[in-house]
């Protein structure tokens, strides 16, 4: 009986101290003492209401930072973005050393995959967008304010698992094509062997290991078997997951991630798959030489992945696709990685900084060195200005955040 | 401070007549045990809504025939559950069928035969298995069940059964094998449910009255026939609970089967070849799912695998009943 009450009654109690300090919540105070030079006042009277130590605390940080300079306040300007998982790392690294420059800017790189950061920027949930995948014809059309931008390329490579093998073998675009469709059944095909003449191959049925999730890496690869090759491009085609032709002849598998994909090639005697350079170089994961498009035997490397994207080709779109390049150092098997903003937004201070961000992470020789300490290769110099020109176009309520 | 000051100022008289009203609680407590218990409905209803609505592209798109097309082929945008379908359960079965007989042993064990000391012991192991995370558990199937034991057996059965013109009609061992596959799946999925069902087998035969015990003793049965016919069928409804529940683990495990299976989305007899479940692929693809069609197969995928659930469960359910229903005699 007693004890019921007092615990109707202790309920009652804990209900009006949470709608107490509720009503006394940081944000109000906050807005009060925007309001510049009355703003200490404002803020002694709410100590003198509210009296409870949080709300002190809370002060304390206004007082300090609602200084009547024009600078934004640290961690003010908040910039979200999600999308593609295979830059993640590098984003976050520009966005710690951005913060650093300018501490009024917090970038949060959400990842979550190139189709989730595509479906975010559309919805307008997010500021800006990570994607691997080029946005479709559909897409312009739904929002043809969308830009994308491209950051960074990254470099597939071929990993394989052969008994014996310790040497790096070499392969070409016809050999990795074959194997991949399934046509190369065995390591001691005659083919491999005219490639490897040094190499003793055994005679053992390959296993082709593929993303099982969708990813970017897939999509390059992809793109490299469908530039080399007429047959796959009308099969299985490029995409970020595709029906891979080797899974029907009982010789494929999925690995989930690069983790994943690399756990499975270590795991199988026989097993060739692609993993990204980054990957591969970090793990110690054997990978194979490629002859490129001019005849080179070339190995993969930020060199020759830079090399690749020296003479892309950009589209009105900003977008160039730089697999099976030309140039006779270029790695073969490379794609960009871009980011997605809006060529307008309504929010001033979020442009100017997604613009001043970008600018930096393009041309910034510090924000490069971050790239390629990372193993990604930051865009040549012969590329950036053709695309800092389209992100200093952003605009903000109709007017360029940038003035010339 | 506040919540010892507060008694004194809130006038007793009023409170004692809220606290009358509510007839001291009675009212309140079971509003809370009613809202409790039809929040699952609302649950329910809401996660089967989002997945019909949400699928509405695909099922427009595609009709029925989603569920028996096989080819999964997402630049063309062609979707076919079959083989994801066929995968999930191909592999809970397989792992049902090796955690069952394997769970209900340790559970006799456990009930019946162990000393007490060890009787603790074991029955913390068991708990400790079920608390493993399934991320753990793939990583391990890839790097030491695989290898150690998946293989060797993979390729002994290969070599005794899977030879397609000595054994024609025996498809399931027939290769080729490389490790990943739909047994590996079933293998690790059996590891991941037993513990679910040796813990509630043994609570449930630790349930049995001792009298039933004593009285099939007394008629002269050995110990083996005690609990063959006396305590087996008496606890078997909660025996097939355990099952059940065993079996929901498998049909949505995601991580720990897409890391061994090696998630190749084709219809094959055997079990040494790879496979993919449907809880993995909507995993797997979700973040990358790029057109609206694709992520609306994906949900789709959702909504069969929602489906299937429920049926199985519903099946369970009847055999539960049934089983009840047969012996009643026993349960006095």
């Amino acid at each position: 009986m007693v004890t019921r009450k007092l615990l109707l009654i202790s309920m009652l109690a804990v209900a009006l101290i949470v709608t107490g300090c509720a009503s006394a919540t940081p944000q109000v105070i906050k807005e009060t003492v925007v309001v510049e030079k009355q703003a200490e006042k404002v803020v002694k009277e709410t100590v003198v209401v509210a009296g409870t130590p949080q709300v002190k605390e809370v002060v304390k940080e206004v007082i300090v930072t609602a200084t009547p300079e024009p600078v934004d306040a640290a961690g003010s300007i908040k910039l979200n973005a999600s999308g593609a998982t295979f830059p993640q790392p590098l984003y976050e690294d520009w966005a710690f050393a951005f913060n650093q420059r300018d501490p009024s800017v917090v970038i949060n790189y959400a990842g979550g995959g190139s189709g989730q950061g595509i479906k975010d920027i559309k919805a307008g949930t997010v500021d800006f967008a990570g994607s691997d995948a080029l946005l479709k014809d559909a897409d312009y059309q739904e929002k043809p304010d969308l830009q994308m931008i491209p950051t960074v390329a990254g470099a597939v490579v071929l990993a394989y698992n052969v008994k014996g093998v310790t040497a790096t073998v070499t392969l070409d675009a016809a050999a990795v094509v074959n194997i991949f469709s399934g046509k190369i059944e065995k390591w001691n095909d005659p083919a491999l062997a005219a490639l490897n003449p040094d190499v003793k191959f055994p005679d053992l049925p390959i296993n082709v290991v593929h993303r099982s999730d969708g990813s970017g890496t897939t999509n390059i690869f992809t793109l490299y078997l469908s530039a080399v090759s007429e047959d796959w491009k009308k099969g299985p085609g490029a995409g970020t997951a595709v029906d891979w032709p080797v899974n029907k002849l009982g010789r494929g598998q999925g690995g989930k991630g690069n983790p994943g994909v690399a756990a499975a090639i270590q795991n199988t005697n026989g097993a060739i798959g692609y993993v990204e350079l980054a990957y591969a170089k970090s793990n110690n994961i054997l990978y194979a030489k490629m002859v490129n498009a001019s005849g080179k035997t070339v190995e993969a490397s930020i060199p020759s992945t830079v090399a690749a994207i020296k003479d892309a080709k950009f589209d009105d779109k900003l977008t160039a696709v730089i697999v099976n390049s030309k140039d006779p150092e270029a790695w073969p098997i490379a794609g960009f990685t871009y980011l997605i903003v809006n060529k307008g937004y309504k929010d001033c201070k979020k442009a100017e900084k997604i613009v001043s961000f970008i600018n930096w992470a393009l041309s910034d020789p510090a924000a490069a060195n971050r790239a390629s300490k990372l193993l990604y290769a930051p865009l040549p110099k012969e590329v950036t200005p053709r695309v800092i020109e389209v992100v200093n176009k952003i605009t903000c309520n109709g007017k360029p955040v940038v003035s010339k | 401070m506040a919540l010892s000051q507060m008694p004194r100022r809130l006038n007793r008289v009023a409170v004692s007549s809220l606290s009358r009203t509510l007839r001291h609680g009675d009212i309140p407590f079971k509003g809370a045990l009613a809202l409790s218990s039809l929040s699952l409905f609302g649950l329910m209803i809401g996660v089967g809504l989002m997945l019909w609505l949400r699928s509405g592209l695909m099922r427009a798109n595609a009709g029925l025939s989603f569920i028996t097309a096989t080819v999964w082929n997402p630049v063309d945008e062609q979707f076919g559950a079959a083989p994801f379908m066929i995968g999930t359960l191909t592999t809970s079965l397989l792992a049902l069928i090796i955690a069952f007989p394997l769970g209900l042993f340790i559970a006799i064990f456990l009930a019946e035969l162990c000393p007490l000391g060890l009787r603790g012991i074991i029955g913390f192991m068991v708990e400790l298995l079920a608390a493993i995370p399934s991320v753990v558990y793939g990583a391990w199937g890839i790097f030491v069940f695989i290898p150690s034991f998946v293989t060797p057996v993979g390729n002994a059965l290969m070599g005794a059964l899977g030879n397609p013109q000595r054994f024609p009609y025996l498809p399931i061992f027939q290769g080729p094998f490389f490790g990943a596959s739909k047994l590996a799946a079933g293998l690790i999925l059996a590891v991941m449910i037993l513990p679910t069902i040796a813990a509630i087998s043994r609570d449930v035969l630790l349930a049995v009255p001792r009298s039933q015990r004593e009285a099939a003793l007394a008629l002269g049965s050995t110990q083996w026939e005690t609990i063959w016919q006396v305590v087996l069928p008496y606890g078997l409804s909660g025996i097939l609970g355990a099952v059940i529940l065993g079996l929901g683990r498998a049909l949505g495990e995601t991580m720990a089967v897409t890391m061994v299976i090696g998630n190749v989305a084709q219809l094959s007899t055997s079990l040494l070849r790879p496979g993919y479940t449907m809880a993995s692929v909507i995993a797997n693809e979700w973040g990358e799912s790029r057109t609206p069609l694709y992520g609306s197969a994906l949900i789709e995928m959702g909504l069969l695998l929602f489906a299937m659930s429920l049926l199985l469960n519903i099946v369970a359910r009847l055999l539960v009943w049934s089983v009840a229903r047969r012996t009643p005699e026993q349960r006095a």
